[in-house]
């Protein structure tokens, strides 16, 4: 009689032995639960429970993508060469201006360490400078520009050396940004000179005498500290010796989007202080999740510090700067419309709060920190904007009316969050594929009162008039060119699908309304023909041939399209097509799927499920 | 043409077939004591076996099975506990749902309760019978506090 034990449940483990005595008659009484065999099989079922467990999380905790333990997880990142990020401190850029009344001398400097506060959802978060500012006096007033400002507390651990123990110096600060760290090490407690030691992820060449450290994170969250060996891995601090190691102590992502900050340093004086915030804070975030170890590790094994492929690039770009860079995309020059050989193309996905300077700033990092430095020569990096392409959705589903317990309008709602929801977890990343047919799967299930449901699907692109607007009579301005009351301009739009070819009886390519020439009209396709008009809400032709669109590139071009500056709607005039594929919608290179719920309808229909005999 | 049906499709002339089986009662005697003769521990049967039963669920304590933490008497919990948070009907009905809910075999007739505040102890004696049988036994217990 053989009793399978590959169960982990423990009622299936002692089903199992019950089934066993209940095949060999020797007892009877194992079905009773307060009787002497129901007591034993239960330590035997309990027993057989917990191995089964120890050696599944054993099993489990082996592998990378299966280990749910952080300590296994960082263990296993650490094999495959790549450090897990701490939580990292967010920086805001600011200006100060700082106004001495009197006695006011002909330089001042901002101090390292010099304090300003920021309050974010009321929580008051210390922000400081990291280095020196000077300034000059200039009609008794000093003015710093460019102020870097860094989230956190400055703090110092001092270790003393002992070269005969080979131990890590640990740091018991979960809110350590190893990226701040300075490791000095002095001779001993009396002297000011001392040698600065680098991270060793910074250091291109490492020689015996390199002063090196690494920092990683142990299996209890602390961090530690560990030098060379003295031979080939640089050199080890010599017992006496003082290790200084300063760092910040950071709150993280929490610190994000702060824009007014105070200087309260010298608010014992008549001091006039004035800050300009150039930068919000951004770039702070927590320690790096598991989800996100398990992604990066690999991606970071197969770069090799090197960028070469595709991936290389987004391994690379999200491990060291995922602080600001939500996703990544990258594609080869010899890829892109038009072709341009000799150079790549970096599409970033900004986490939300991230502003213009900091984006220009991590642009100029990665170029200067990554690029520069681990590329294949003569390849140049260039940043292309996301280019979003809504969705819209217009949605049907049959209500069955016995199940129903509410309106077909509450149950719409309920629809329209469900897709909501749905494209906000599946789609708004590079990459993300739009597949109707599982989103019309989750509707199906989503309720036992809805039959049936079916999909239209749309692509749509903005004409943004304001901002073109915007542009145009800033250089217009400059200029000196008086302002029209209205733009005209080509418009090319690429969708980065094929579009439908005409039909006789549905248009493909349609605008919204908006204003030419003081009259409401639209742009839509001519029935059977490629060929674009502009018509008036009446349905009369104004122009016959305003351009064309182009199915197989997905193309739509607008020649001298007159926008007068007031009477759309919104941003300006969104372009909606009709995809070849409704299906299935893959977005190409730097395209990013997202949804219009502007745009996109829900509605529900009770189906009393009569069948008819006649049409 | 006489036909011949199945008794499962309905052949009625058939006599209905009736059987009985006889279910013994028998477990593990939790002495564990071994038989001299074979080196087996001895097995506890019938009347004996259920007694034996009744005695293991009322001096569980609730919260010690794995996985079930309702089961049991909790009448443990009740030494620890002041003499006048509780009276003798508590623990009778303690010991009633316990039975009632885990010993089917058991038809409860009488639980008598007898507390002893100054020995810090209580006698409890469980009366019943073994169900499809005619015996009646009755289970004397003592919880005292050891020290």
């Amino acid at each position: 009689m053989t009793i399978n034990t590959s169960d982990l449940d423990f009622y299936d483990i002692k089903s199992k032995l019950k089934t066993y005595f209940r095949n060999s008659g020797e007892f009877e009484d194992y079905d009773f639960d307060a009787s002497g065999l129901s007591n034993i099989l239960d330590v035997l079922a309990y027993n057989t429970h917990i191995n089964g467990l120890t050696a599944n999380m054993s099993i489990n905790e082996s592998f990378l993508s299966t280990s749910q333990l952080r300590s296994s997880v960082v263990s296993h990142a650490e094999s495959l060469g790549y450090s897990p990020k701490s939580i990292t401190a967010a920086r805001a850029i600011v200006d100060v201006s700082i106004t001495i009344p009197s006695s006011a001398p002909n330089t001042f400097t901002l101090a390292r360490g010099t304090s300003f506060f920021a309050s974010i959802d009321e929580t008051n978060y210390e922000f400081f400078t990291t280095e020196n500012y000077s300034a000059v006096n200039d009609g008794d007033t000093f003015t710093f520009t460019g102020v870097t400002l860094v989230e956190g507390k400055n703090k110092l651990k001092t270790f003393l050396a002992d070269s005969n123990i080979d131990v890590p110096y640990v740091i018991p600060d979960s809110t350590i940004d190893t990226s701040t760290m300075l490791v000095n090490v002095f001779p001993n407690g009396t002297t000011d000179q001392s040698n600065a030691y680098l991270d060793i992820k910074r250091v291109a060449t490492i020689t015996d005498d390199s002063r090196v450290y690494m920092v990683r994170e142990s299996h209890n969250g602390d961090y530690e500290i560990i030098f060379g060996d003295g031979n080939v891995l640089g050199i080890r601090p010599e017992t006496g010796n003082v290790i200084k190691v300063e760092y910040i102590a950071t709150n993280g992502a929490a610190a994000n989007g702060a824009k007014l900050f105070t200087l309260n340093e010298f608010g014992e004086t008549d001091y006039v202080i004035d800050v300009t915030t150039t930068s919000n804070s951004a770039g702070g975030s927590d320690i790096e999740t598991l989800q996100s170890i398990k992604l990066n590790a690999p991606l970071a094994y197969s770069a090799q510090n090197r960028l070469v492929t595709a991936d290389d690039y987004t391994g690379l770009i999200l491990s060291s700067y995922g602080a600001y860079v939500n996703d990544v995309t990258t594609w080869g020059g010899n890829d892109n419309v038009p072709p341009q050989y000799g150079k790549v193309f970096v599409s970033l996905n900004f986490l939300d709060g991230v502003d213009d300077s900091s984006k220009t700033m991590v642009e100029d990092m990665i170029k200067s920190q990554l690029t520069s430095n681990l590329s294949i020569m003569s390849i140049d990096t260039e940043f292309v904007e996301p280019q979003y392409t809504y969705l819209e959705l217009q949605t049907f589903f049959n209500i069955d009316p016995i199940k129903n317990t509410t309106t077909p309008e509450a149950l719409q709602t309920q629809v329209d969050e469900l897709i909501q929801s749905y494209m906000s977890v599946n789609l708004n990343q590079f990459n993300s594929v739009f597949r109707r047919s599982n989103l019309l799967s989750d509707i199906d299930s989503f309720s036992s009162v809805i039959l049936n449901s079916r999909m239209d699907v749309k692509v749509q692109q903005l004409i943004n008039i304001t901002q073109l607007v915007a542009d145009l009579e800033e250089a217009q301005a400059a200029a000196g060119i008086p302002f029209n009351p209205y733009i005209e301009q080509d418009y090319t739009l690429n969708f980065p699908v094929i579009l439908s070819a005409p039909d006789k009886d549905e248009f493909v390519v349609t605008t919204t309304v908006f204003k030419s020439d003081g009259l409401n009209v639209l742009v839509k396709n001519e029935l059977g023909s490629t060929r674009l008009q502009l018509v008036d809400l009446n349905g009369v032709v104004r122009i016959p041939n305003i351009g064309s669109y182009d199915p197989a590139k997905g193309e739509v071009f607008l020649s001298a399209l007159r926008v007068d500056k007031a009477g759309y709607v919104g941003e300006g005039i969104k372009v909606s097509a009709t995809p070849a594929n409704q299906s299935t919608i893959s977005p190409l290179r730097n395209y990013i799927f997202t949804l219009d719920s502007e745009a996109s309808t829900t509605k529900g229909t009770v189906d009393s499920g009569v069948t008819k005999v006649l049409l | 043409m006489a036909k011949a049906f199945s008794i499962e499709d309905g052949n009625l002339q058939n006599k209905p077939i009736t059987t009985t089986i006889v279910r013994i009662n028998k477990d593990i005697d939790c002495s564990f004591t071994p038989n001299p003769t074979t080196g087996d521990i001895y097995k506890a049967t019938d009347a004996n076996a259920v007694r034996q039963s009744v005695k293991n669920l009322l001096m569980t304590e609730k919260g010690s099975m794995p996985f079930r933490p309702y089961y049991g008497a909790g009448l443990e919990s009740i030494l620890f506990s002041l003499s006048t948070d509780l009276d003798e009907d508590d623990i009778e009905e303690r010991v009633r749902s316990t039975i009632n809910n885990y010993e089917p075999r058991a038809d409860l007739r009488e639980v008598k309760v007898s507390i002893k505040p100054d020995y810090n102890s209580a006698d409890i004696t469980v009366i019943f019978g073994v169900v499809n049988t005619t015996k009646i036994v009755t289970l004397g217990l003592t919880i005292a506090r050891a020290r």
